[in-house]
This record gives structure tokens, C-alpha cells and sequence, in this order.
């Protein structure tokens, strides 16, 4: 339980913020310039100036009225901020041993937690984006920290690498279970991780509530555009070569059939990502079609998004919602409604997951714009945020 | 080759001019440290007067140093009460070119401190590190390109310093003496070439000091890149 009760001020008005964030992870959204960096910040103690109270569990972090301010380094936050800021003189290996030297079984697990053992003797200037985020989280996770402070921390990187990052965040949260605080853009991201999601606008909050509730938020649906909505934690169970294909587990048992992705083990954690508008939606058991995945499921809920409307249905056999997509034609003449069976199927080239990172030669870079543009020349559909909205300051 | 004086000279003088660097180090990498991070009011005032000894005549400095040593003023009388002989030794030549060198050594360190994105200061807080480790652990470390070419700029600045050593040290055979003194001295007297052959010795020498830093910071820089 995270309790926040601040005044931070800022350049021009100050952001002020009151909530009581009881879930594992809590997402923080919101348009561009509405506080949620500024937010993470007071928390980490990094904004000198915040008054008010925050506190995590039972350790008061600040309490102005009663002149506590504990220094940042004593309040064991783990903090990623969006560019990873990982330390340029040390290696992904001291940079992960930075806040916990004489913890070294702890700096161990973190390091296979994010499978970082080839990555360790090499300097942030040779990493790519994912591999920086991987390092920051394990860095932030070797110190044992009471809560983690996640800032966009996958902004920076395209879908494909999107893909890759988020299981070790679900992990993270499974193994490790501590609590985060997520900022993000992204509402697949926030519907993958997010038990709840706090709505800043304007340095004030706007709302709170469970991610699917809030989905028809004004300051939602905004951003929601570019995302990818279905973003589903699966492992590998085996690879058909001579069909192209390898079959994913999802959660509940459901399978899942995507492109062939023979350089993933067998069992490997993956996450596979569809977006809304790839999601085909049918009112009556589908069959001879192309796609071979179809599922059984019910429609919970419609809400219009923008020029769309956006299903929420609740698949038979597994336990997260799908999003789909649809036109305000397509729901009339299918006639849907909540609560009406139907069948959906995510289209073949839709469910993705991939390993593209290694196959591109600018990524190891790290420069997400030199990334796009190799990946716009070898073809590859790139869909990220666009590039206004990276940063939030 | 040189005389037995002359090398005296040049030993002296390099003694004298590691002396000054080293101890304006730690207070110049203060005092840049602080003109990095204050953002107050008289920022401006303070910056302009830490630099003033770049731009008045070495002399007028030397003067000032003179005029505070001497036994009539009140820093020099409660000096000599002690028994602290400044004036006309090797201490006032090390005094010298530490005033002198000094602005130097802060204008380097002070653009490097600013060049370190303050926010890897607190990821580092965050991280367990007091403000005292976050300075050793990433301010200097990230910072020290800028400290070390400031040092050996103000190490080779020392070496050839001239007004405020004559001013405030004379020019002592044997006691006061340095290179660029001495270049002075046998002009002045008539032996051109040993002159010649003193300022071909003092440009080695800051040649050196310059080139081996930048030789060792690019081959470190270099290993960061891996």
C-alpha cells in the first residue's frame, strides 16, 4: 500500500496529487506534462521541495507536518527513469552491483532474473535500448528496494523489443512481488501488468480505478491509438518448421499459433502482442477461415474510443480480456451487445513475438530512431508511440 | 647541455610547480563544485572574481600577494609573529603560481561537474549512495577528463609563471629562481643561448605534461567504449 498526499512544485503550477494505491501495480498514465515523472520523482526523493506526506507500507518517506524527509538513499526505492540511466564509466556489471556491493547473492538473482550474464562486461554505450532497461531493472532490483518506480520503461524501445522486455516485468512481479508504480502511455501495457491505473491530466489526478473501467477515459483513449492492447504472457510449446509456425501456451491453456520463432526455446516466456484492430470479431462459430486461431468468448462490455468502438470480451477458457477493435458499423450490423457470445480471431501475421532485435544491425546501438529506420527498410511494420509523446518533461 | 645551476633550476621549478598544483587541487575542485551546483544569486560576481587573476597583469597580483605578506599587514605581521617567513622564499613562489594557476584549474572542473547529468546524482542517491559517495562514485568519475586537463593545464601554467614570482618571490639564485626567471635573467644579461636552451626545456616540459594526459585519456576513454 502506497499512501501519496503531495504538493510537488514545478516550472509554472505545481502538481498535486492524493491517493491511496493499494495493487501490486499500479499504472500511472496520462497525456504528456501531466506530472507522472514529477511524481515518481517525489517519491524517490529526488524533488527537494515536495511537501506532504508519502508513505510506502509502513515506512514514512516524507511527512512535512511533522518535519520527517528521510534522504533518498535511505528510502530503498528502486527507480528506472526513461532512458534507463545506467552509470557510462561502469559495466552492465557495475552498474547492476552499484546500490548493493556487499549484497552479492541478491545481485546474482537479479542478474539471471533478466539474463544478463552475456551482457555483463560491456559498457551502456554498447547496449541496446532493451538491454539498457534490462540492466536498470536489475540494478534497482539488487538493492532490495520496498517499491519500484518504473518511468515509461518502454517507451524508448519498438514493438518487437516491447515483446521481450515485458516478461521479465510480469516476472519481476510474480517472483519478486514488489510493488511497482508504472508509467506508461501504453494501455496493453497497463492491461498486462496493472492492477490498477491512476489518470493524471493537467498535475492533478483525474482518476483511479481498474485499467479496463477507465479505458473510455478522455485522457486514455487519447494515447491508446498507436498501442498494442492484447498483450498476452504465454510460453513457447514447440515449433512446426515445415508449417512456419510455433505454438504458443497462453494463460488458461489456450493456443496460440504465430510466426515461426525457432530461435526461442521450447518453454521459453513470451509475450505475444495484438492489436485491437487485428482481432476479427464473429457472431457465429467461425469456420474454413485462414486464421487458425479462434476463440469462444462473450462480450463484457463496448465503449466507444475515438472514431472505434473497442470490445472487451471475456475469452471462455482463459482468464485476461481481449480487446477488439471494431467500426460502429460492424457492431450494428454483427447487432453487438454485452453479454453475446462470440468468436474471435487474432489475424496470422497479428500475434507476434520476436528476436528481430539481433537481426537488425543498427540495434546495438541502442538509438531507437536508428532502429525504425532499419527496420522500415527491412520491411517490418514498426508501431510505437509516436515520437512527440516519448518525453515527459 | 645544462650546467649544474641550470638543472637545479629546472628541478626546482618542477618541484615547485607539482607543490602549487597539488594544493589548489582540492580547493579548486571545491569551489568548482560549488559554482556547478549554486544557482543562487551573486553567481555571477563570484565566478568573475575566482577568474580575475586570468586577466589582470601577473604582476598586479604578485603586488596584492606583496602587499598582504609583507610584516606591515595584518595576514603577513600574524605570520611573522609565528615565525612563517613567506615573502622572498620558495613558499612565495609556490603561493604564486597556485594564485595564479588556480582560475584554471576551477574554469575546467567546473565545465566538466556541469556536464554530469544531474539526474545519475540522484539515480545514484536512490541507489544507497550518500552525497558524499555519489560524488566519488559519479561525479568525479564521470567528471575526471575535464579535472585532469585542467590539473596538468594549470601544472603547465605554474611552470611558466613569471609577474607574481617576481613580484612576491624576487629572483633568488639558488633560493627563488625558476625557469621562466632564469630565461629572464640570462636575457638580461647577455647570454642569449643559455636563454634559448631554458625556454627550449621549459616548452619540452609542457609539451609533455599535455601530451601524456591526452595520450591517457584517450586510451581510457577508449576502454569505456567496449
Amino acid at each position: 500500500m502506497i499512501e501519496i498526499r503531495v504538493d510537488v512544485p514545478l516550472a509554472g503550477s505545481e502538481l498535486r496529487v492524493e491517493a491511496r494505491l493499494p495493487a501490486a501495480v499500479t499504472a500511472v498514465m496520462g497525456p504528456s506534462g501531466a506530472g507522472k515523472t514529477s511524481l515518481l520523482e517525489a517519491i524517490a526523493g529526488l524533488r527537494r521541495r515536495t511537501r506532504g506526506r508519502i508513505a510506502c507500507d509502513d515506512v514514512v518517506f516524507l511527512d512535512t507536518e511533522r518535519g520527517v524527509a528521510i534522504a533518498p538513499e535511505r528510502r530503498r526505492v528502486g527507480y528506472v527513469p526513461q532512458d534507463a540511466g545506467l552509470f557510462p564509466h561502469l559495466t552492465a556489471h557495475g552498474n547492476v552491483r552499484f546500490g548493493a556491493r556487499e549484497d552479492e547473492r541478491r545481485v546474482e538473482t537479479a542478474i539471471d532474473t533478466l539474463d544478463l550474464r552475456p551482457l555483463l562486461p560491456r559498457h551502456p554505450a554498447s547496449l541496446s535500448g532493451g538491454e539498457k532497461q534490462r540492466v536498470a531493472l536489475a540494478r534497482a532490483l539488487a538493492t532490495s528496494p520496498r517499491i519500484l518506480l518504473l518511468d515509461e520503461p518502454l517507451a524508448a524501445l519498438d514493438v518487437e523489443l516491447k515483446e521481450r522486455v515485458l516478461p521479465y516485468l510480469v516476472r519481476i512481479r510474480d517472483e519478486w512481488k514488489v510493488p511497482m508504480l508504472y508509467v506508461t502511455h501504453n494501455v496493453g501495457e497497463a492491461l498486462a501488468l496493472a492492477g490498477e491505473v491512476l489518470l493524471l491530466r493537467d498535475r492533478r489526478v483525474e482518476a483511479q480505478g481498474r485499467p479496463l473501467d477507465l479505458l473510455s477515459s478522455p485522457g486514455l483513449s487519447v494515447e491508446a491509438e498507436a498501442g498494442i492492447e492484447n498483450l498476452l504472457p504465454g510460453r513457447i510449446a514447440g515449433h512446426d518448421a515445415a508449417g512456419g509456425v510455433s505454438r504458443v501456451e497462453l494463460e488458461g491453456g489456450i493456443p496460440l499459433s504465430v510466426p515461426l520463432a525457432a530461435t526461442r526455446p521450447v518453454g521459453a516466456r513470451v509475450m505475444a502482442a495484438i492489436r485491437a484492430e487485428d482481432v476479427l470479431v464473429s457472431s457465429a462459430p467461425v469456420k474454413g477461415l485462414s486464421a487458425r486461431n479462434v476463440y469462444e468468448a462473450r462480450v463484457e462490455g463496448l465503449e466507444r474510443t475515438g472514431v472505434d468502438v473497442t470490445l472487451r470480451c471475456a475469452l471462455t477458457a482463459a482468464p485476461s480480456p481481449w480487446l477488439a477493435r471494431v467500426t460502429p458499423a460492424a457492431v450494428e450490423a454483427l447487432g453487438l451487445k454485452a453479454g453475446q457470445p462470440v468468436w474471435l480471431a487474432p489475424r496470422r501475421s497479428a500475434g507476434r513475438r520476436s528476436d528481430r532485435e539481433r537481426d537488425c544491425p543498427g540495434a546495438a546501438r541502442g538509438e531507437a530512431r536508428r532502429r525504425r529506420r532499419c527496420r522500415a527498410a527491412t520491411g517490418t511494420r514498426c508501431a510505437g508511440p509516436p515520437p512527440g509523446r516519448r518525453r515527459d518533461r | 647541455m645544462l650546467t649544474r645551476d641550470e638543472a637545479g633550476v629546472v628541478l626546482f621549478t618542477l618541484e615547485v610547480a607539482a607543490l602549487a598544483t597539488l594544493l589548489i587541487f582540492p580547493l579548486a575542485l571545491g569551489a568548482a563544485l560549488a559554482l556547478a551546483r549554486y544557482r543562487g544569486p551573486g553567481k555571477g560576481v563570484l565566478e568573475t572574481i575566482l577568474s580575475l587573476p586570468l586577466i589582470l597583469p601577473p604582476t598586479a597580483v604578485g603586488l596584492v600577494l606583496l602587499e598582504a605578506l609583507s610584516r606591515r599587514a595584518s595576514l603577513g605581521g600574524w605570520l611573522a609573529a609565528r615565525g612563517i617567513e613567506i615573502v622572498f622564499t620558495w613558499k612565495a613562489v609556490v603561493l604564486a603560481m597556485a594564485v595564479m594557476s588556480f582560475p584554471l584549474l576551477v574554469r575546467s572542473a567546473r565545465t566538466a561537474f556541469e556536464e554530469v547529468d544531474p539526474r545519475l546524482v540522484g539515480l545514484a542517491r536512490t541507489l544507497g549512495c550518500g552525497p558524499a559517495a555519489a560524488l566519488f562514485r559519479v561525479t568525479l568519475p564521470l567528471a575526471w577528463r575535464g579535472v585532469l586537463a585542467g590539473t596538468v593545464l594549470a601544472f603547465a601554467r605554474a611552470l611558466g609563471e613569471f609577474g607574481a614570482t617576481v613580484m612576491v618571490a624576487g629572483n633568488i639564485p639558488g633560493r627563488t629562481r625558476t625557469l621562466a626567471l632564469a630565461i629572464f635573467h640570462d636575457n638580461q644579461v647577455g647570454r642569449d643561448d643559455r636563454a634559448a636552451v631554458l625556454a627550449g626545456v621549459t616548452a619540452a616540459l609542457a609539451f609533455a605534461a599535455l601530451w601524456t594526459t591526452e595520450l591517457l585519456a584517450r586510451r581510457l576513454g577508449r576502454r569505456r567504449e567496449e
